[in-house]
């Protein structure tokens, strides 16, 4: 049996999944301290039905694994509780780094080049760095191509162990890929929110054990992907965003969608916008973006926007705007402000609290002859429209997408919709509304009410790592593993799928990861030339434990 | 807005041979280098997919025997159409500047096409302006070309035309490819004056192309005052330039992209993939949006020298040459047109240096009071993927009036009687079409 727990910004759900059957499902508000509010919804899923304890007692031990989805991350960064961090980084010649990191770095002397030839070697200002470290616990280090040679930025990481912090992050362990300023923002976030993190990774474990849940636990991270709470301690920034990417495998897990879709999870602030191909969630081509920072985090193509049933609704000259602000409870149950949800009940779209009040909460907004119905559906365009408007942006950004070769400018990369899939409490409303404006058919699957819980259950684990081998210079590099040696005597793409997929297998083992198979997900090879003679190779080769979902489940509906 | 728009397409699956500079890896490194430093999160930056040209858009400017499509590949019509997409970006206005980051290339292509010369089939700059002129009228259009190559192709594309300034700085031609590009190629009599030519001496570096920017393209685009500015970015003046013999760094181009602040910029040659391309091209994109280029350095210098004092002794002789010749343009158009009465012809050999197809050419302007006339060309060229070609050309301007059409139609037809040419063409601009009759 597999339990799964999402620490949403409202509630805290979880489920416990046999199969393809959903066992019992539990929702509780959440604490501000988070953990109370997963051990009452653990003591409400193994109490709701069975009061037996020895069925209980069973039932716990028949789980083999937990996943949590948690807001802790994200919530430390956007609460700003975060600790401060020694950056120093080798940006070496190239592109000003000024206003590209979350804090002024200490720049330390040191360049690789972009076949990873040392320019310059490693050297730092001892006194200057024993300055700048002062009163700081937690350190990051990133060099430009640093994933094509680690030296420097090893060579970093070991001067600064005499400043005695209690962590040291390393951009080029993070992600193998190319994108300097994206690396060394993740190595700064995993910084920053590692002692709350390993405080977190704590509490949760002392929690399962008070309630003698003894399964192996692992995080969710924003690729869909889970890790064991141990490893996700060496990329803490990883565990951010999972509620979106939770949501996303709940769909997954409740009704794959076949045909090309865009997912909408509409809560009651916010709605998180997920694209489909082929049945499999888009990943993003860059990486998430963090309190305005851009890195090299791995997430879905998604976007969250300000905007769900609880969304202020203001009236201007321009017409109707709603949210980003949450105005509180909606007006048919009783709230003070007029909601998306009041205009969503006046229309008849959804039907709870009192529809009289609702349509009072129209009224309010009235000019002239104007009806309640015309004012909500002015209301209803003005949020549909906001939404397509970002839909827009997605496709757009989608479409643009680094293309290399000719084949893939005649492959073409259009994304073009043929389904929307609504979950969430405010969805009926919104995304019907929106089908109706796109022209597109509409599912809202059951069971969408702990679609995040039932996504965490069942997430695969992942893991990505990316090897580059230059045969001229003779080495090969896996920068995730830290691995820089000679290229055996022999070598081709296969040999380099040897290499990367064993390492792979051994983290895995390493981790008590059962390891699907790895599969590509990029490769390159170049022939390089010198004075018109073919001087060997550069193969690039990435690969991934297959995210997505153990298994499908039939979802059910339960009024909490 | 974004300050620039960039379109990059290093056609990995493109090549002319596996060892030839115009090879798969020739943007590698720049890729690498671009994405290593995150030039495409900026928000300065808008990146942009190159769509694919159309055979019009090609036939706008080309006139290809047999005939264009079966010339190309598609990655000429990739590489075309990320100019059109450039192009786009700036006339909509969603961009200050693009930089067409494309290859293959196109500055040597001419206006008739039988195969590769120079690493070009398809002048990408010309179907840009081409483009320009039929989908927003934009008329008066100034090309700087900063490849160490003269571009022959694209001097020979708007040879006639008064309304596309064409400047180049190259390499003196008695010492590289293609042995043209001097000042006294300044355009036929009707337009003389707007194809400046400036061939530095080998070794010029950055003192020496900024010392001609300053002292002439400058004030000559500053009178002219085009509606556009499109810079040819070859980046073979590089130090590192396998191909060439000049002194220019990655900060020369850089602060030089600064201050002709071109409205599109399209890459051209430039083969020292590995030193020179990540460097010059990272500088001049940061240049191009507007962001501090100055750390911009190559790490490997040995290669550089500074220039000998001869360089600029040449850049001050062509100030003072070509400047004379722009300033006193009016009253040598004047005399070259009473000159040559109604029409001026000129003799032209064309070997296609990868294929080893020798053209020889004839072409006629025939000018009009009413009109700007129309050309003639007789062609013809051995050694071609399809044998030898011949062909009699017809080609309409954009305002060539019904009379010079008729005439134009009749000396077709006259040539297709006396049975000595295998195509009869007319290219009309205004249908984008290249017609067999």
């Amino acid at each position: 049996m597999l339990l799964g727990i999402d620490v949403g910004g409202t509630f805290t759900d979880a489920v416990l999944i046999d199969g393809d059957v959903i066992c019992s499902m539990a929702k509780s508000e959440t604490t501000p301290d988070i953990l109370g509010g997963i051990l009452l919804s653990l003591d409400r899923l193994f109490s709701a039905e069975k009061l037996d304890k020895e069925i209980i007692d069973a039932e716990k031990m028949r789980i083999t694994r937990v996943v949590i989805s948690s807001t802790i991350v994200t919530n430390a960064l956007v609460e700003n509780k975060i600790d401060q961090v020694f950056l120093a980084v080798m940006a070496g010649p190239g592109m000003s780094t000024k206003g590209q990191f979350p804090v002024e770095p200490y720049l330390a002397t040191g360049y690789i080049d972009h076949r990873g030839k040392v320019i310059t070697a490693e050297a730092i200002d001892y006194d200057l760095v024993k300055k700048m470290a002062t009163g700081k616990k937690v350190a990051a280090v990133s060099g430009k191509f640093s994933v094509r040679n680690q030296i420097n930025e090893k060579a970093l990481r070991g001067d600064l162990k005499k400043c005695n912090f209690l962590k040291i992050f390393s951009g080029s362990e993070l992600s193998g890929e190319l994108n300097f300023i994206r690396r060394t923002n993740s190595a700064y976030f995993s910084a920053a929110v590692y002692t709350k993190y390993a405080d977190f990774i704590r509490q949760i474990k002392k929690s399962l054990n008070e309630r003698e849940i003894n399964a192996p636990v692992h995080i969710l991270k924003a690729d869909g992907g889970t890790l064991p709470l141990e490893a996700s301690l060496e990329q803490p920034v990883e565990a951010v965003f999972t509620g979106p990417a939770a949501s996303v495998l709940g769909i997954e897990a409740l009704k794959p969608p076949s045909v090309n879709t865009i997912s909408l999870d509409v809560g009651g602030t916010t709605t998180d916008i997920a694209f489909w191909e082929k049945g499999q969630p888009l990943m993003s081509p860059k990486g998430a973006v963090l309190a305005g920072f851009n890195t090299a985090v791995r997430a879905f193509h998604m976007r969250s926007l300000g905007l769900g049933g609880d969304s202020v609704i203001i009236r201007t000259k321009e017409g109707f705007v709603v949210g980003p602000e949450r105005a509180g409870r909606a007006m048919a149950l009783g709230g003070r402000a007029p909601t998306l949800s009041d205009a969503f009940i006046t229309l008849g779209l959804v039907s709870f609290g009192e529809g009289r009040l609702a349509r009072e909460a129209m009224k309010l907004y009235a000019r002239g002859e104007e009806t309640e119905k015309q004012v909500a559906h002015a209301v209803v365009e003005a949020a549909v429209k906001k939404i397509k408007r970002t839909i827009d942006e997605m496709v757009y950004q989608w479409g643009i997408q680094p293309v290399y070769t000719v084949n893939d400018i005649i492959a073409g990369n259009l994304f073009k919709p043929e389904l929307l899939i609504g979950v969430g409490g405010a969805a009926p409303g919104l995304v019907k509304a929106l089908g109706d404006y796109m022209h597109l058919p509409v599912e809202i699957p059951v069971g969408a009410m702990v679609a995040n819980a039932i996504g965490a259950a069942l997430a695969k684990p992942t893991l990505t790592a990316t090897l580059r081998a230059d045969t001229t210079e003779n080495y090969y590099i896996i920068p995730e593993a830290g691995i820089k040696a000679k290229l055996p005597h022999y070598f081709n793409k296969q040999v380099a799928q040897e290499l990367l997929t064993a390492w792979l297998q051994a983290a895995a083992n390493k981790w008590q990861i059962i390891a699907p198979v790895a599969e590509i997900v990029a490769y390159e090879e170049f022939a390089t030339i010198h004075d018109y003679i073919s001087s060997g190779k550069i193969i690039y080769l990435k690969m991934q434990l297959q995210p997505g979902v153990l298994s499908h489940v039939i979802g059910r509906e339960v009024a909490f | 807005m974004p300050n620039l728009g960039l379109v990059f397409f290093p056609a990995f699956d493109w090549m002319i041979s596996p060892t030839h500079p115009e090879r798969q890896e020739r943007l590698l490194y720049t890729r690498d280098q671009l994405l290593e430093e995150g030039i495409f999160d900026l928000p300065q930056i808008r990146e942009y997919r190159p769509r694919m040209a159309s055979i019009k858009d090609l036939e706008r400017v080309h006139i290809g025997i047999p005939s264009i499509a079966k010339l190309i590949t598609p990655a000429h019509l990739v590489s075309a159409g990320g100019c059109l997409t450039a192009a786009d970006a700036v006339m909509r206005g969603e961009v200050k500047c693009a930089f067409a980051l494309v290859r293959p290339p196109g500055h040597h292509a001419m206006r008739v096409v039988y195969g590769i010369r120079g690493f070009c089939t398809i002048n990408i700059e010309a179907v840009m302006v081409e483009y320009l002129r039929s989908k927003y009228g934009v008329k008066k259009i100034a090309i700087v070309d900063t490849d160490v190559h003269h571009g022959d192709g694209s001097q020979d594309i708007f040879y006639h035309d008064p309304d596309v300034l064409y400047i180049s700085f190259h390499q003196d031609g008695r010492t590289l490819y293609p042995g043209t590009g001097f000042p006294n190629e300044a355009g036929s009599p009707a337009a003389l004056g707007m194809n400046l030519n400036l061939p530095l001496l080998p070794g010029t570096g950055d003192e020496g192309i900024h010392r001609l920017f300053d002292g002439l393209i400058r004030p000559v685009l500053d009178e002219f005052n085009p509606e556009i500015i499109i810079n040819s970015a070859g980046q073979d003046n590089h130090f590192s330039d396998p191909l060439a013999s000049m002194n220019v760094t990655a900060q020369g181009y850089a602060s030089l992209a600064a201050k002709l602040k071109a409205d599109i910029a399209v890459l051209e040659g430039g083969y020292s993939v590995e030193a020179a391309l990540p460097y010059v091209n990272t500088g001049i994109v940061l240049a191009m949006a507007g962001m501090d280029y100055s750390q911009v350095i190559e790490p490997d210098q040995t290669a550089l020298h500074l220039q000998s004092t001869e360089c600029n002794q040449r850049v001050d002789q062509l100030i003072d040459q070509v400047g004379q010749l722009w300033t006193d343009r009016e009253i040598l158009r004047k005399e070259a047109m009473s000159k040559c009465g109604r029409q001026w012809q000129r003799n032209k050999s064309i070997y296609y240096d990868e294929e080893g197809i020798s053209e020889n050419q004839r072409e006629t302007a025939h000018y009009c009071e009413n009109c700007s006339g129309y050309l003639t060309i007789e062609t013809t060229a051995a050694n071609t993927r399809f044998g030898d070609q011949n062909a009699y050309i017809v080609v309409f301007n954009r305002d060539t009036c019904s009379i010079c059409r008729e005439n134009a139609v009749a000396l077709a037809l006259k040539a297709k009687k006396t049975g000595k040419w295998d195509n009869i063409l007319i290219q009309d601009k205004t249908k984008s079409i290249v017609a067999n009759i």
